[in-house]
């Protein structure tokens, strides 16, 4: 996913299959790096462990999926439709015999989604536990045929800066980089950007709404899970004209990084490495441009149903795993190496979320929302004086 | 390590200009060699290391490749802080990048690091058909900004590597450390990067 542009190579392919079948001691020991497609048809580099770690993922994915049909058909289809976490559900007018199970199923389902949801579950989980569905259910039944008619051939700065975007978006995936992939992706961005003129278009959503295609299958619900997503999960403001929602986030990160891994954060305070360098990309990205697809996509399963705090666990466990190693670097380039070889091999999601959720242990939306809240005010004042100081420069 | 009399140099060099005017591939065809029809956003940043041998010393560079969409722009101060050189990347083809370009010069005369070395690039100077700024303007203006100018194409590479070059011969010598580890030598080549090019000159 992260630049590996080239077309797949059959030969490369052929090799790849064969490592597959039986890794010799020998490609082990040369440590051949081969090119293979992902789950999600993504060419990834990587050395015959790799492709073996790739292979039980895939095998994981069987089991999940056999664990889920079993669950539906002991507990009745669709009955984690009716769990959603977030306010606004309708336990209330349930009787409290009914509101225990509510209960108990919730409890399940969020364990279930943390070890993941399967591939072909995922859109419809998604769709319902993100609140995507409401979503659109509040507007008339036609509204992205109208919205998507109604933009047709309009041009703004936000259009013309998709348009420069779409064959820059995950080049060389065979189906988004196709006319076709392309055109579904310009009318959910270009929708989008209708939509709410403060976000317009920001570079980011572009891969974030180009894995959600290849998810969700339909580009309506890709429209609204990209809705939801940024005016109910993520913290306002992400996206828009400074992305001062983004440069609250890493504050908090920094905070949260000091305290959950005090070592690390002063070893690289002292090196004065600023962990945003690297950060800032997870958090616009939601780590698609990063991590494997199969990872980022588990970490969007518990995204969608725990809400945005998830990207803190996450983004902290890839420090955390690699404590050792980085608390011996003395440069900024071995830490960004360090992150970089990390986040690209993280091909068994397993790893990263034990550590995520296990490790880092748990943080409460609530005590989320309140360092968010300290440190808004003070964002907004650095802004503030920056784009003061800049107009001053204009002569 | 270093030789007896032979000076080694860290030097973190940043990136700026508009988006698509061609920083990220200006950095690939410096440090891998290589040029990409599409290639892909840069979100945030992202991180380059490539060493180069001037006749008097061996630099290594330091490279921060920027995200070039205006909204970005509130993200810059952390990739310029204490750089020791900047690339303002314009398109040719593209007068709205120069203006960009201008604008991202004044931000650094007034804010960044007073000895920086600064480099315009005209880039995707294999565009001669589409061009719309004349390198007679961009020179006139770099030479009144005490700027050093370049047309680059990094499709041809064309000049890159020069630039590159010439930034590191510009650099000072025996220079204080701009980050607090600036002078520690690393051995290690990072991911993917040539082994170190040398200048001719
Ligand atoms: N013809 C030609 N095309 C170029 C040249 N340099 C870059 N391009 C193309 O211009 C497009 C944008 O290049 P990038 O290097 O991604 O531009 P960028 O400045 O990094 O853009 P952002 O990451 O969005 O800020 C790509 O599709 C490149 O292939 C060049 O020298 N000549
Ligand atoms: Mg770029």
């Amino acid at each position: 996913m992260y630049g590996t542009q080239s077309k797949i190579d059959h030969a490369l392919e052929y090799q790849a299959q064969i490592a597959i079948l039986r890794p010799s001691i020998h490609s082990r020991r040369a440590n051949l790096t081969v090119k293979f497609q992902d789950l999600y048809g993504f060419t990834v580099e990587g050395n015959v462990d790799d492709v073996n770690v790739l292979n039980e993922v895939r095998e994981k994915v069987r089991e999940r999926n056999r664990l889920w049909w079993a669950l539906e058909a002991s507990k009745g289809a669709n009955w984690y439709l009716h769990c959603s976490m977030g306010e606004g559900s309708t336990s209330s007018s349930l009787k409290s015999s009914l509101k225990l199970s509510v209960l108990t199923n919730a409890i399940t389902l969020k364990k279930l989604i943390r070890q993941g949801i399967p591939p072909v579950l995922r859109p419809k989980v998604w769709f319902s536990l993100s609140g995507a569905a409401k979503k659109k259910s509040t507007v008339p039944e036609s509204y992205y045929d109208d919205l998507t008619k109604a933009t047709e051939g309009k041009v703004t700065a936000a259009t013309r800066q998709i348009d420069q975007d779409l064959t820059r978006t995950f080049p060389g995936h065979p189906w988004l980089d196709t006319p076709e992939g392309h055109a579904a992706l310009r009318r959910i961005l270009v929708g989008y950007s209708f939509r709410d003129s403060d976000v317009g278009y920001c570079q980011g959503l572009n891969y974030v709404a180009a894995l959600l295609l290849l998810v969700m299958k339909t580009e309506e619900d890709v429209f609204w899970m990209l809705a939801v997503l940024l005016e109910n999960v993520l913290v306002n403001d992400c996206y828009t004209n400074n992305l001062s929602g983004c440069h609250v986030e890493q504050r908090v990160f920094k905070d949260l990084l000091a305290k959950k891994c005090p070592r690390i954060a002063s070893h690289l305070d002292s090196m004065g490495f600023d962990v945003s360098l690297v950060a800032t990309e997870w958090f616009l990205c939601l780590f698609s441009k990063s991590l494997p697809s199969e990872t980022t996509l588990r970490v969007w399963d518990v995204l969608f149903y725990e809400g945005a705090k998830v990207i803190f666990n996450v983004a902290l466990a890839i420090f955390k795993m690699k404590e050792d190693e980085l608390l011996l670097t003395r440069h900024v380039g071995e830490v960004i190496n360090i992150l970089q070889i990390t986040t690209h091999h993280l091909f068994d999601p397993d790893d990263l979320l034990t550590v995520a959720f296990e490790t880092i242990g748990s943080m409460t939306s609530n005590t989320i929302s309140k360092q968010r809240k300290k440190q808004e005010p003070e964002v907004m004042k650095e802004l503030d004086e920056r784009f003061r100081r800049l107009n001053s420069l204009k002569i | 390590m270093a030789t007896i009399g032979h000076n080694n140099i860290n030097a973190k060099l940043v990136l700026l200009g508009d988006m698509g005017a061609g920083k990220s591939s200006i950095v690939l065809r410096f440090v891998k060699g290589q040029f990409l029809e599409f290639q892909e956003s840069t979100i945030g940043a992202a991180f380059f290391s490539q060493t180069l041998a001037v006749n008097d010393a061996t630099v290594k560079f330091e490279i921060w490749d920027t995200a070039g969409q205006e909204r970005y722009h509130s993200l810059a101060p952390m990739y310029y802080r204490g750089a020791a050189a900047a690339i303002i990347v314009y398109d040719i083809t593209n007068e709205d990048s120069f203006a960009r370009a201008k604008k991202w010069v004044l931000e650094l005369q007034k804010q960044g690091n007073p000895n920086m070395v600064v480099a315009l690039a005209g880039n995707k100077a294999d565009l001669e058909d589409k061009r719309k700024v004349t390198a007679e303007e961009a020179r006139a203006y770099a030479e009144e900004n005490n700027l050093f100018f370049m047309e680059t194409s990094a499709k041809t590479a064309s000049n890159v590597n020069d630039m590159f070059c010439e930034i590191a011969k510009r650099l000072p010598r025996a220079q204080p450390a701009p980050n607090p580890a600036g002078m520690v030598l690393v051995d290690r080549p990072s991911e993917g990067s040539r082994a170190a090019a040398s200048c001719c000159s």
